[in-house]
Parts: C-alpha cells; sequence; structure tokens
C-alpha cells in the first residue's frame, strides 16, 4: 500500500506542477523567477525522496513489481482499458534515473536561463517532460506509455525550437517533428494490433511473470509484427537506424535540454520500451535481426559520423547515438541487464559532457597546456590502414552523416509528395496551393542539409 | 546635413518596409502575379541576417575595369575583406571597433552605410530612447539642445520652423507605425477616433474642433500616390531565387560549405582530421566531395562532376572563380559588389578565412593555410549549381527586379501624426499652399527613423556628458577629501580597467594613506611568456605590439627537480584526460568507458551544477596533494651574448637599458618622479571562467586577451633591481632606496588576489607588505560586494563576505552565462591626476589612467598614453556599443544555443555563420554611448598629440570617441564638439550626490548610478 502511494506520488507531483504552471500562464500571471526556481529545485527534491523511499520499500519487502490500479479508463462492454502504474526493477531504475537527472538539470537551468525570456516556457516544458518520462517508465500499459511518448515527444520539439524567432530552429523542430511522428505511427499501429491479436495491452497481460524474469504470451505472425512495429517506434524515439538522422538537429535548443533529452533521458526512452518488450522480441527472430541490424549499423555509422564532428555539440549527439545502437544491440542479444548498466552509466555521462560542451575551449587548453603541447594525434586507427581512396570515401560518407538527409528527401519526401498532388485530383482547392505546384523533387528539400 | 540624411533616410526606409516584388516577364518560371510577398524578417534570412538590400552598393574605389580579370579578381576580394568581421579564433578575443573598415568616415554617417550594408540598427530602437526619456535619461532639455545645434529653416512662413517641427516629433515622439500595421492602427487601433492623448495645451487647443477622421482624409488627400521609383536590381543569386520560387537558396549552399570550412579549420575538436588539407580548402574540398558514389541532395546534383572537372583540369582558384563570374554571367565592373554580396551571408566563416589568412598564427594548434579567394571560389562552385538546377541555367537571375513597395500611405501616417503634434487641424493643412505644403511634406518625409534617431541619440549622450563633467568639476572645486600626507602608506597600480575602479576606491576608502594608480595592464612590457604549465610563448601586449622579448618563468635552482616531477604529472593527466575524453566518445572504447565507468560521472555532475564551491576547493586540495608547486622566477635577464642568441628569433629577456626603458615609461607617464611609498603593488589583471567560450573578452585587453600577472610580476622585479634604479635617476625618477615595488594578480571575476616573489620581500618591508595586504582583503571583499548589486542570483543582505563567496563561486559555476559583466556599461575614461577623482564613485564605468600633465612639459608622456589608451578604450567601448544596439547583426546574440566548433568560434545550434561580436549576457546592462574621454590638459596640447598621430586622428576628428578637457591649473573643462571646436563646460544641471562609503551609497539599487563623492559626510 505504502509503495504504491509513492508510486502514485511519483506521477502526481509533476503532474500537478504541470497543471499550476500552464494555468497560471493561462490567466497571465508571471510568476518571478525565484519562484519557479523554487518550486523547481522542491518538485525535484520531493521527486528524488519518493522515488528512493520506492526503491527502499522495494528492496525492504522483497517485492519484485508493484502495481497501481488508477481506475477505468473506459470500458465497451466487458472489454477495458485500465490506468495502472506498474514499478519493477525495470522501470524503477529508469524513474530514478529521470528524476536525478532532471533534477540536475533544472537547477543548472535555473543559472543557465536567467534573464532569458522563455525562462518561464522553458521550465514548464522541463516539467511537462519530467511528467511524460515518468509516465513512459511507470505506465503499466502500452496505452499509457503511449501518452508519456507523446508528452515526451512534444516537449523535446518544442524544446528544439525554443528560439522560436530565428528560422533554423523552427526549422529543424519541424524536421525532429516530422521524424517523430512517422516513428510514433508505429507505436499506434503496435497497439491496435495487440489489442486486437491478444486482447491487451498492458504489460501484464503481454508477459508473464516479473522483468528481468518475464515470459512472453504472445505468438505467432501478428506477434512478430507488434515486436517490430516496437523495435521501428524505439528506434525513432532513440534516432536509430532509418530515423536516425533527427540527433543532430536536435542541438539547435538551449544546452540544458539538450543534454536531458539527448545525453540523459528521452533517448533512453526508445531502449527502456526494448527492455520492456524484450521477451516478445526474444521469441521473434525477425525482430531480434532488425533489432540488431540496426543497433549494430547505427553504432557503426554513428562512430564513423562523430570522428569528423568538428563541433562540440554535434560531437557529443554522435557519440550519443553510437553507444545506443551499442546498447539496442545488446537488447537484442539478449544482455538486458548489461544494457540497463550501460543505459545508466551512458546517461550520467553524456548529461555531464553535454553541461560541459560551452566549456570545452577553456577544457581543451588545458588539456593541452598540461600535455606540453604534445596531445596523442587521434584519428589514426583504422583510417590509417586501409587504403588512401577507402579513407577519402569514407570521409566524405561520414562528412555527408552517411547521405541521410538526401535519401529522405529524395526517396521519401519527394514521392510522398507526389502522390499527395495526385490526392489533389480529389480535392482541387488544396491543389492550388502554389506550394504543390513546384516541382516535387525540389520542394521536397527545401530543408535539405546534407552535402 | 539635412539633405545627405534624407537621402539616407530614403534608401533605409525601402531597406525597412521589405515590399519586394518580382517583376513580369520573369526570367525564372513560377512566379504568382504580383510575386511572392516576403515577410519581414524573411527577407534578413537571405543574408543570414546580414541581408542585402535593394541599391547599387555604393563602393569606395573606383571600379577598375580597365584591369586584367585576374588582378580585378584579386582587388574584389581584398575590397569585400573589409566588410567582413576582423575576428580571429576566439580564443584571443580582441575588443575592436566593429565598424573599423568605416573609421575613415564620420560616426554619424559610418553608422547609417554600415547599417545599410550589413541590414543592422545603427542606434538603439526609438522606443527605447523614448523610455529613457521618460524615466529622465534624457531630459527635454537635451532634445532642445541637440535640435538647435542644427541649422533652422522656415517650413511654413510665420507659423512653423524646423526647430519646431523637429522639437515636436521627439518630445513627445512620434506614433511608429509599419507598413504592415497601420491598417490596424486605423482601423482598429484609435488613431481614427481620437486624436494623440499626450499633446500639450496649446497644440490641443489647434485641434479644437476637429476629427482625426478628417485630418487623415486631408493627409491622404494631399499627397498624391508615390510615384513608382526604379525597379532594384538584386545582388546575388539567392535573391532571385527567393523573388521568384519563394525558395532559400542558402539553404542548399550554407550546409556543406559550413562543414567543409568547419572541418578545414578545425584546431582538435574532429577526432579524424580533414585529409588533403595541405592542398587548401578549395583543392581538399574538392576531392572529398568528388569522389564517385556519393547522393547529393536534388539542388546539388552535379556539383560532383562539377568537381572533378576542375580538378581534372588543374584549375586554381582563380581559375574557378573567375570561370563562376563568368557563368553567373556578372560583367567585370560589377565584381567588387558581387563578391561582397556573395560572402556576407557567411560573414562570419569568411572573415575567419581571411584573419587566418592574414596571420596563421592565430590559429591556436594546427596552422592551416587558409584562402578567402579558395572560400569565394567554392563557394561560387556550389552557388551555380544550386542556381542550375533551380532555374535550369545560371544566368537569368539577373533580369529578375525588385520593386520597392508604395509608400504615400505611410507618408501620410507620418504626417497625420505630425500634424498633431504641431496642431495642425485638417482645415490648416487643406488650406496650406502648394510651396508651405510641400515644404511642410518634404520635413516630415526628412525627419523619418533615422534621423529622429539620431539626435535622440546625440540627446542621450549629452545627458551622459552633463552627468559625468558637472560632477567631475564640482568635485575639483570642492576641498581634497584626503589632505597631502608627508608619505602614503603604500601606492597600488591598477590597470586602468574600468572593472578595477571599485577596488581602487574601496582599497582608498579602507585605507586613506593608500594611493591607486592606473597604467595599461602589460606595465610597458611586451612580452612573449611561457609560465612553467604553459606548452608555449604567448604574447603578452596589445595586439598591435609584435613582442620583441621573451620571458621565461622557470623553477629556481633547488626545485628544478620539483618541476620535472611536476610536468611528469601533468603529462600523465593529460594522457589519462585525453583518453578518456577520446575513448567516450567512440565505438569500442566507448562501450567500456560509458558501461563500466560512466556511473562514476554522477559525482563530478552532482558537485559541479550543485556545489561548484565544494568541487573547486577539492580539486585544488587534489592538486596541492599530489602536484608538486616548485618555488619559481623569471627568467627575464639579457647581460650576456649567449642569450641574444635565442632559437625563436625573440630577444631572451631585457638587457638592463631596456628594462630601464620599460619602468620608467611606466612610472613616468603616472607622474611619478619622485616620493614613492615604501611599498609600491603593480596588480595585473584577468578573468577566470567557466561555461564562457568568451573568456578572452574578459581578461586584460592590453595584454592581448590574456592574463596580466606575468608582466605585472616582471615589472616589479625589473623595478627593484638596483642598476635599473640607477639608470631611472639618470632619466630624472627617483626611487627612494627603500621602496620594494611587489607584484601581484587580481581575478576581476572572483576578485581572488595573488602574490609573486613574496619570500624576496626584504624583512624590513614585511610589515608594510601586510598592512597593504589586510586593507586590500577588505577592499576586494567591498569591491566584490559592490559588483553583486548587479546580480539578481545574489541576495542584496549578503554582506562583503558572503558577496565575495557568490562572485568566487560565479567564476567556476559550469552553468552561469554571466560569470561577470566584462566591459558592460563602460563609458568613461579618465586620463589625469587620480587626486581629480578620488573619491567619485563611477560605478565601475570610468577607465583611469594616471597622466600628469604639470610633469610632461613636451606632451610626450602624454602622446605614449593616448596613443596605448585611445585604440584600446575606444575599441572597447565600440565593440560594446555596436553588439547593444543591434546584438543580432553586430553581436552574436544569446550564448544560450551557442556551439563551439572548431575551437575557434561558436555558432548557433549545429550549422551556422560563425557569430562574432559579444554575447547578449555581456552587453545587456550596457548603455549605449560613445566613450567620454576626459583628458587633464588643454585642448591645445591635446589636440597637438592627436593630430601626431593618424589613428587618433581618426577616432577624434571622425568622433568615434568624445573628447573633454580639464585644464591641469585651473580644472576649466571643455569639451569637442561635433564642428571641431572646444566649448567651455557651463551650467550646474547635475547634482553631486554625497555619502559616507561606497556602501552607502549603492544600497538596495540596481540601476546605473550617477556619480557621486565618497567618504565627505
Amino acid at each position: 500500500m505504502y509503495s504504491e502511494k509513492l508510486l502514485s506520488v511519483l506521477v502526481a507531483v509533476p503532474g500537478v506542477v504541470v497543471l499550476m504552471l500552464s494555468l497560471s500562464w493561462l490567466f497571465g500571471l508571471a510568476l518571478a523567477e525565484r519562484t519557479i526556481s523554487r518550486v523547481t529545485k522542491a518538485v525535484y527534491a520531493l521527486l528524488i525522496v519518493t522515488a528512493v523511499l520506492l526503491v527502499l520499500s522495494l528492496w525492504r519487502g522483497h517485492v519484485d513489481s508493484v502495481t497501481m490500479f488508477a481506475g477505468h479508463w473506459f470500458t465497451v462492454g466487458d472489454y477495458g482499458f485500465d490506468v495502472v502504474l506498474l514499478a519493477d526493477r525495470l522501470s524503477v531504475p529508469f524513474a530514478l534515473l529521470t528524476v536525478v537527472l532532471a533534477g540536475i538539470v533544472g537547477a543548472f537551468s535555473v543559472r543557465y536561463l536567467h534573464r532569458d525570456p522563455g525562462f518561464f516556457r522553458f521550465f514548464l516544458l522541463l516539467h511537462l517532460f519530467t511528467l511524460g518520462s515518468l509516465l513512459v517508465f511507470l505506465a503499466g500499459s502500452l496505452d499509457l506509455l503511449v501518452a508519456g511518448w507523446e508528452l515526451v515527444g512534444i516537449t523535446s520539439v518544442l524544446l528544439v525550437g525554443f528560439f522560436q524567432y530565428r528560422r533554423d530552429p523552427v526549422k529543424n523542430a519541424l524536421r525532429v517533428f516530422t521524424t517523430y511522428r512517422v516513428a510514433d505511427l508505429c507505436i499506434l499501429i503496435a497497439i491496435f494490433v495487440a489489442h486486437h491479436s491478444f486482447g491487451a495491452a498492458s504489460w501484464a497481460a503481454m508477459f508473464s511473470g516479473t522483468w528481468p524474469e518475464a515470459e512472453n504470451l504472445m505468438h505467432g505472425p501478428a506477434a512478430t509484427v507488434l515486436a517490430v512495429l516496437l523495435v521501428l517506434a524505439a528506434s525513432g524515439k532513440s534516432s536509430q537506424g532509418p530515423f536516425y538522422g533527427w540527433l543532430p538537429r536536435a542541438m539547435e535548443g538551449p544546452t540544458p535540454s539538450s543534454a536531458v533529452f539527448y545525453g540523459a533521458i528521452s533517448v533512453h526512452a526508445g531502449a527502456y520500451l526494448l527492455l520492456r518488450a524484450e521477451p516478445l522480441i526474444r521469441s521473434s527472430m525477425v525482430a531480434t535481426v532488425v533489432l540488431v541490424t540496426i543497433g549494430l549499423g547505427t553504432a557503426f555509422l554513428g562512430t564513423l559520423v562523430h570522428r569528423t564532428c568538428a563541433d562540440a555539440k554535434t560531437s557529443v549527439a554522435y557519440a550519443s547515438q553510437t553507444q545506443l545502437g551499442l546498447i539496442f544491440a545488446e537488447i537484442g542479444f539478449g544482455w538486458t541487464t548489461m544494457a540497463l548498466v550501460h543505459i545508466t552509466g551512458h546517461a550520467v555521462l553524456r548529461t555531464l559532457q553535454f553541461l560541459r560542451t560551452p566549456s570545452m575551449l577553456r577544457d581543451y587548453h588545458r588539456l593541452h597546456a598540461a600535455s606540453g603541447g604534445n596531445l596523442d594525434p587521434t584519428g589514426s586507427h583504422y583510417e590509417s590502414i586501409l587504403p588512401a581512396r577507402v579513407q577519402h570515401w569514407l570521409y566524405r560518407f561520414a562528412l555527408g552523416r552517411g547521405f541521410y538527409d538526401s535519401v529522405v528527401d529524395r526517396f521519401v519526401a519527394a514521392p510522398v509528395l507526389r502522390v499527395a498532388k495526385l490526392l489533389g485530383v480529389f480535392e482541387p482547392a488544396a491543389a492550388a496551393v502554389p506550394e504543390l505546384k513546384a516541382e516535387d523533387e525540389k520542394r521536397a528539400s527545401v530543408t535539405v542539409e546534407i552535402i | 546635413m539635412v539633405d545627405s540624411g534624407n537621402k539616407d533616410n530614403d534608401a533605409c526606409r525601402d531597406v525597412e518596409s521589405h515590399s519586394l516584388c518580382g517583376v513580369n516577364p520573369d526570367p525564372l518560371a513560377g512566379v504568382p502575379p504580383g510575386g511572392y510577398a516576403i515577410p519581414h524578417g524573411e527577407g534578413m534570412a537571405l543574408g543570414g541576417g546580414r541581408g542585402l538590400y535593394c541599391g547599387a552598393l555604393k563602393t569606395d574605389h573606383t571600379s577598375h575595369s580597365a584591369a586584367s580579370p585576374r588582378e580585378a579578381l584579386r582587388h574584389a576580394v581584398d575590397h569585400a575583406a573589409h566588410y567582413l568581421p576582423a575576428q580571429g579564433p576566439i580564443g584571443v578575443f580582441i575588443h575592436h571597433n566593429t565598424l573599423h573598415a568605416f573609421q575613415h568616415m564620420k560616426f554619424e554617417e559610418a553608422v547609417l552605410k554600415a547599417a545599410r550594408e550589413f541590414g543592422a540598427e545603427p542606434y538603439m530602437k526609438e522606443e527605447a530612447y523614448q523610455k529613457d526619456r521618460a524615466r529622465g535619461r534624457i531630459a527635454d532639455e537635451d532634445v532642445r539642445v541637440v535640435v538647435r545645434a542644427e541649422p533652422d529653416a522656415v517650413i511654413i512662413p510665420g507659423r512653423l520652423t524646423r526647430h519646431e517641427l523637429r522639437t515636436a516629433m521627439l518630445t513627445p515622439g512620434v506614433r511608429e507605425a509599419e507598413a504592415r500595421t497601420l491598417a490596424w492602427h486605423l482601423e482598429e487601433g484609435g488613431w481614427l477616433t481620437s486624436f494623440r492623448n499626450d499633446l500639450s495645451a496649446v497644440v490641443k487647443a489647434g485641434l479644437a474642433g476637429d476629427n482625426p477622421r478628417a485630418l487623415w482624409e486631408a493627409c491622404v488627400g494631399r499627397i498624391p500616390a508615390a510615384v513608382p521609383c526604379e525597379a532594384g536590381r538584386v545582388r546575388r543569386p539567392a535573391e532571385a531565387v527567393m523573388i521568384s520560387k519563394g525558395l532559400n537558396m542558402d539553404d542548399y549552399v550554407h550546409p556543406p560549405l559550413i562543414r567543409l570550412t568547419g572541418a578545414y579549420v578545425d584546431q582538435g575538436i574532429a577526432y579524424w582530421p580533414m585529409p588533403m588539407r595541405e592542398l587548401g580548402l578549395l583543392r581538399a574540398a574538392r576531392r572529398i566531395m568528388g569522389q564517385g558514389m556519393s547522393l547529393f541532395p536534388a539542388n546539388l546534383e552535379g556539383i560532383g562532376e562539377v568537381f572533378r572537372a576542375h580538378e581534372a583540369e588543374g584549375l586554381d582558384a582563380e581559375d574557378v572563380a573567375l570561370r563562376m563570374l563568368g557563368e553567373l554571367g556578372v560583367p567585370q565592373e560589377e565584381w567588387e559588389d558581387y563578391v561582397v554580396a556573395e560572402l556576407l551571408p557567411l560573414a562570419g566563416w569568411a572573415g575567419l578565412i581571411r584573419k587566418l589568412e592574414e596571420d596563421p598564427s592565430l590559429a591556436p594548434h594546427d596552422r592551416v593555410r587558409c584562402s578567402l579567394l579558395e572560400f569565394l571560389a567554392l563557394r561560387l562552385c556550389y552557388t551555380v549549381t544550386a542556381l542550375r538546377n533551380l532555374a535550369g541555367e545560371s544566368r537569368s537571375w539577373r533580369e529578375v527586379r525588385r520593386r520597392p513597395g508604395v509608400e504615400a500611405e505611410m507618408e501620410a501616417a507620418a504626417m497625420f501624426d505630425a500634424a498633431q503634434l504641431i496642431g495642425m487641424g485638417s482645415a490648416e493643412l487643406l488650406a496650406l499652399p502648394a510651396v508651405s505644403f510641400e515644404a511642410f511634406r518634404r520635413e516630415v518625409a526628412a525627419f523619418g527613423s533615422l534621423e529622429r534617431r539620431r539626435l535622440l541619440h546625440a540627446a542621450y549622450e549629452r545627458r551622459h556628458e552633463r552627468q559625468i563633467l558637472v560632477p567631475l568639476a564640482r568635485h575639483r572645486r570642492m576641498p581634497r577629501l584626503v589632505p597631502e600626507s608627508t608619505r602614503l602608506a603604500a601606492q597600488v597600480m591598477f590597470c586602468i580597467d574600468e572593472r578595477e575602479e571599485s577596488i581602487r576606491r574601496a582599497l582608498e576608502e579602507v585605507d586613506p594613506e593608500i594611493e591607486t594608480l592606473g597604467a595599461a595592464g602589460f606595465f610597458g612590457c611586451a612580452i612573449d611568456y611561457a609560465g612553467i604549465d604553459d606548452a608555449g610563448g604567448v604574447a603578452l601586449c596589445p595586439v598591435v605590439v609584435k613582442p620583441g622579448h621573451e620571458v621565461r618563468e622557470v623553477p629556481v635552482g633547488e626545485h628544478a627537480g620539483m618541476q620535472e616531477k611536476r610536468q611528469a604529472l601533468r603529462r600523465i593527466w593529460a594522457k589519462v584526460a585525453q583518453n578518456s575524453y577520446v575513448s567516450s566518445r567512440s565505438l569500442v572504447r566507448g562501450w567500456v568507458s560509458t558501461a563500466c565507468l560512466g556511473f562514476l560521472s554522477i559525482f563530478p555532475l552532482t558537485l559541479r551544477v550543485l556545489r561548484p564551491s565544494v568541487y573547486a576547493r577539492f580539486m585544488e586540495r587534489m592538486n596541492r596533494l599530489f602536484l608538486p608547486e616548485p618555488r619559481t622566477e623569471l627568467a627575464f635577464m639579457s647581460d650576456d651574448e649567449a642569450s641574444r642568441q635565442a632559437t625563436s628569433g625573440l630577444l631572451s629577456g631585457f638587457c638592463t637599458p631596456e628594462k630601464v626603458e620599460r619602468v620608467a615609461g611606466v612610472l613616468g607617464s603616472a607622474g611619478l618622479h619622485a616620493g614613492m611609498a615604501r611599498v609600491v603593488a603593480v596588480l595585473g589583471h584577468g578573468s577566470t571562467t567557466l561555461n564562457n567560450p568568451h573568456e578572452s573578452a574578459y581578461n586584460c585587453g592590453a595584454c592581448g586577451g590574456r592574463s596580466g600577472a606575468p608582466n605585472a610580476r616582471l615589472f616589479a622585479a625589473m623595478a627593484n633591481r638596483p642598476a635599473v634604479r640607477e639608470g631611472l635617476r639618470a632619466k630624472g625618477i627617483t626611487v627612494p632606496e627603500d621602496t620594494w615595488f611587489v607584484g601581484g594578480y587580481h581575478d576581476t571575476c572572483s576578485d581572488g588576489i595573488q602574490w609573486f616573489d613574496l619570500d624576496l620581500v626584504p624583512a624590513s618591508h614585511q610589515g608594510d607588505l601586510a598592512r597593504l595586504q589586510a586593507s586590500l582583503d577588505k577592499a576586494r571583499a567591498l569591491s566584490a560586494h559592490e559588483r553583486t548589486r548587479r546580480f539578481e542570483a545574489a541576495s542584496p543582505d549578503f554582506g562583503p563576505e558572503e558577496a565575495l563567496v557568490h562572485v568566487r563561486e560565479r567564476s567556476e559555476h559550469l552553468g552561469e552565462p554571466r560569470p561577470e559583466y566584462g566591459h558592460g556599461t563602460n563609458a568613461v575614461c579618465i586620463v589625469g591626476r587620480r587626486e581629480q577623482t578620488r573619491g567619485l564613485f563611477f560605478d565601475r564605468r570610468a577607465f583611469l589612467v594616471s597622466y600628469d600633465a604639470t610633469l610632461d612639459p613636451k606632451d610626450e608622456a602624454l602622446a605614449r598614453v593616448l596613443g596605448a589608451v585611445i585604440p584600446v578604450c575606444g575599441g572597447i567601448s565600440l565593440e560594446y556599443y555596436f553588439s547593444f544596439v543591434d546584438n543580432e547583426v553586430y553581436g552574436c546574440g544569446t550564448k544560450l544555443p551557442h556551439n563551439v566548433t572548431g575551437l575557434v568560434g561558436v555558432m548557433n545550434g549545429y550549422q551556422g555563420d560563425l557569430r562574432t561580436g559579444l554575447p547578449l549576457q555581456t552587453v545587456e546592462i550596457h548603455e549605449p554611448v560613445r566613450i567620454l574621454f576626459v583628458v587633464e590638459t588643454t585642448p591645445e596640447r591635446l589636440m597637438k598629440v592627436v593630430k601626431a598621430n593618424p589613428e587618433l586622428t581618426e577616432f577624434v576628428e571622425n568622433h568615434w570617441i568624445r573628447v573633454a578637457t580639464m585644464d591641469p591649473a585651473n580644472g576649466a573643462i571643455q569639451v569637442l564638439r561635433a564642428d571641431g571646436t572646444f566649448e567651455p563646460l557651463t551650467g550646474d544641471d547635475e547634482p553631486l550626490p554625497q555619502a559616507a562609503t561606497s556602501r552607502d551609497y549603492y544600497r538596495g539599487r540596481m540601476e546605473h548610478l550617477p556619480v557621486a563623492r565618497i567618504g565627505a559626510a
């Protein structure tokens, strides 16, 4: 009972804060920076204490999982959608990581964003993000998880476009948004598949036992489809595989949001989903192969691209992507505990690295001086083993970020626009929009960023 | 003046209105009737914030059509380079006049010209000036005086003069509308339902019985529809594409260009350095991008073939640029304008390339061969290819025209407002004879936003001038605060930096027997210096000087072993740190460091964010525990031939006459010829900050953006040598036998003070030194306290010690974007004896330079002092001015999205132009005034010195700085006016508040504070 209460506090507190902040905004109440920062610090302190107490209570009570039934969302006949929160050995570490890292970044941002016109907006989004993440990690069903998933997505997009009076951030935020939408389609379809084929989308109904000893209860082609869809959805959130191109674009936002989203929590949400669905994925050869391929492919591509990045934030972003690729592969191989440890270490380290990016100049010069001006040359491993021609091509490939944007613009966006234009036959008013008259292919690449 | 202002005004109004239209028949297909309206801001984006506008670029040079194409091209590139920001790699940030390229022009003309070139603001927004007027920062008297300083003219005989019209349009000021908002103001904003409600009774009487609608209709009725002016030429293909297709071509051209240039100049961020860099940017890029099996964006299709063809033909940058200019169909006489237009959209990168081309040694680690011509050639390849893909061919873009929008309604709106301000009703307006109406209309149009802001700015600066000069004159008339004592307890020489003003004042408040002095912070020692922990030597002197002498910090003999151990340990640390840095980002090693060790970073992460001071103390303790600290000395002796054979081409150290010369230069200029205190401290300064790529801008400007500590240490060591004192005596400077110089360092961010070579201080002086140190410790806490009044994060209830802790934490905080405010708020430079300023509260806004005209009959010291101080302080002031008035174009915008790139600069987000200038967080509390120099001398002597130095002449005669003199004998103040004459200061309209201590005066106030007299309660 005590643990259940803690669990509900963990979700309710950020919810209430978001509600209060939003209402105060709605009613034009200009909260002082000092108030916002006090509220933020208090909320995260409370969340961290709650999360720690939850860990302790699970540990002391030798309980593997706690489920909290929060009510029916709705029922149709005897088929119901329940709102269930779940704390187990997988979700609690994630929740703890979230509140700790978001809390640290929140404290950092109080200083960092001081006097910025978007101060309030930033903190509102940060709290909304915390709420979303906790929902993702503590949801007892895929249905509830999606609610958090979308909150994380939309806050991520709004923070990429945080400097809304400039063109580039908004443009890139839109691009990130589009990528998210496509990936989110996968998770929505996955929910339909789960409900349709297996009659439920709650973890308890999908898997028996508690994580990590959970057993998959779903089999057959539908299960494979479901598994692959979940892998794709996770890839979208973690910037992997087919959705690998958006992470550097997300660097447009203020540094602390880059840290909390793309170093710490948001990118690891995909990995969480995979860990949760690991028994299902394990049972499907296809999904496993897809997952491992995506993971290893992205890891290799990421490390290659990272090597040529000449700016501090993109460099960390691709490094982050590389390790996420490995984490995906680890999950594919079934090494779940290792993946969990890897995620924790990775999230903490990247957060620190992101927060240090503005100080990079100083750090580097200190290092340079300490080494007596002789830093070891880098870039002399496999780059120098390969013949020059291959090396140069690889460099070009990496500098062009693997041609990702060109591929997407020319072979995905352009055809879609062409189809849209054809469909315009049925709706002449829409077809009359001048945008659709221009040559599609060129038009599609308005936001092309690739070499 | 008015005429030229008028012309400028019109050109700029075209800029402001942004109503651009394509003209049919359009050579590029796909233009909807009427063209695409380009929303405000979007047109700007064409030039990446440095938008390009209609009207041909006025060039300062005659066209070079007679020259050979190659010469003409080189000339065009050199010409364009003047328009690029002159900021080198950010590790060494040098304050300079942002509009240095325009410095040969008068300030007021230059800001307008630059505003047109760069799409920038020349002054603050009119609204900002009007707000300042509302809060009393600008007095109506100031407006009246500046309006009357210019020629008057009769507009409507017996009814209206220019002075009356202008005064009315500035006080209370016009209501501004833009073309896009005018309709709203008329229909819903209430402009037509009632007259302005801020009119005086007299004016209101003139409008009695009239109604606004009638007046509006009268204005519209009498203003003829605008004559369509000549369609403007587009300046570069991207503009044509934007007009005809609504696409931003820079979106395709910039990303590859930025990535290639960034990788090319990278100083060590990328793990894999760009291959083939030795071939130069153009060829390396061509070889890399021209490889087969590549996929390009649709709009850059074919660029690979272009590169391969150029490579096969072996074209160099000149060939490529010439060919591409030919393909674009730009005739030779237009190259100058075209190259400027093509380079400005990535001005930050182009400027960096140019800087590195001129001086490759600016690159902090890897010297790369840079060439602006190559950058241009590469850019042109991309431009031509993108244009071909978008338009099918590459020449017809030149036929696209932009048409200025219709202005008649805007003109009517301006007149509608002006008529209300002078109380002219509709009947009177309609009854005006045609001649008068035309004159009225012309005057109103001539007094557009830019003209009004020019005058408002003059008024703004006039009030500032009076707020400084009048109290200064009052202070001079009052009795001295500290009677001339027999001998001072100590003298402390600081840098002239305005940030030292508070600690100087505090020190004198704490111990009135101490006197402070100001000298440029390199203390006359231009050196190439390497400390024991530095990898190589760096120049510690103003950037215009190339040091000829090198000075090294070396461990004293018996500590040599300790030094070796220290360096070995540091190298090990560097290896570990570098490896963990690199490995955390790679694939396999990254797995180890993130999965196995990553969790450990929770400790530094938590500490550094939540308790930065604890972390800093911990690291200090670790250093003390493990890193041996050898005692060191400076190797600066050069009395034997061997040291003259230095390998680096620098002379090693100084010989005695050189030492004497340097010491004499500083002491003599500062008026220290005799009677020095027993202890003379020399404090260099610097600033330690985190989260601050612009750290160098906060350091000592006189030391090339670095810390001036070694210079202070060196100066003290030289001045203590008996042989040097001997030499000084010969130059008329008598240093008392019992005077001891001691060097030190003041950190303007953490307010920490560090001393050098204390072990050498004779036992007889330990007591004097202890007294000075105790006073300085109190003073730095007081100074820190005064600084915290500007910081919202600091509680107003802090005591001095808490303030000291607070400022120290700021310098160690990973997330603090304002570790200190740098030179923000600087506004004054006073060159004279300390007694003229002693006890005055200048709010850390005044550079204080010690100079004694009574000991400088030949004005040699003055020439030396001004030669260093005017360019340095003028440059700082102007950089802050421009970064403030247009933070997006001249400054680098908010720091929050800044991303360090290549260790050479910052850009917004993940790929953009390099941002130059100062960040918003540095300038946000600044007041944009040109710095006011008050020199304690006579106008004749000052102008003699100024005229002898062309650089100073430019600063002074073109009014990039404001100048006043104070007579050394009687204190009479004279101010240099726009016509070049000096005008005696009259009037007593500013008070000189008095307070017992600085703290009493500023307590609980955050805003700029006027000059006050402290200590005279």
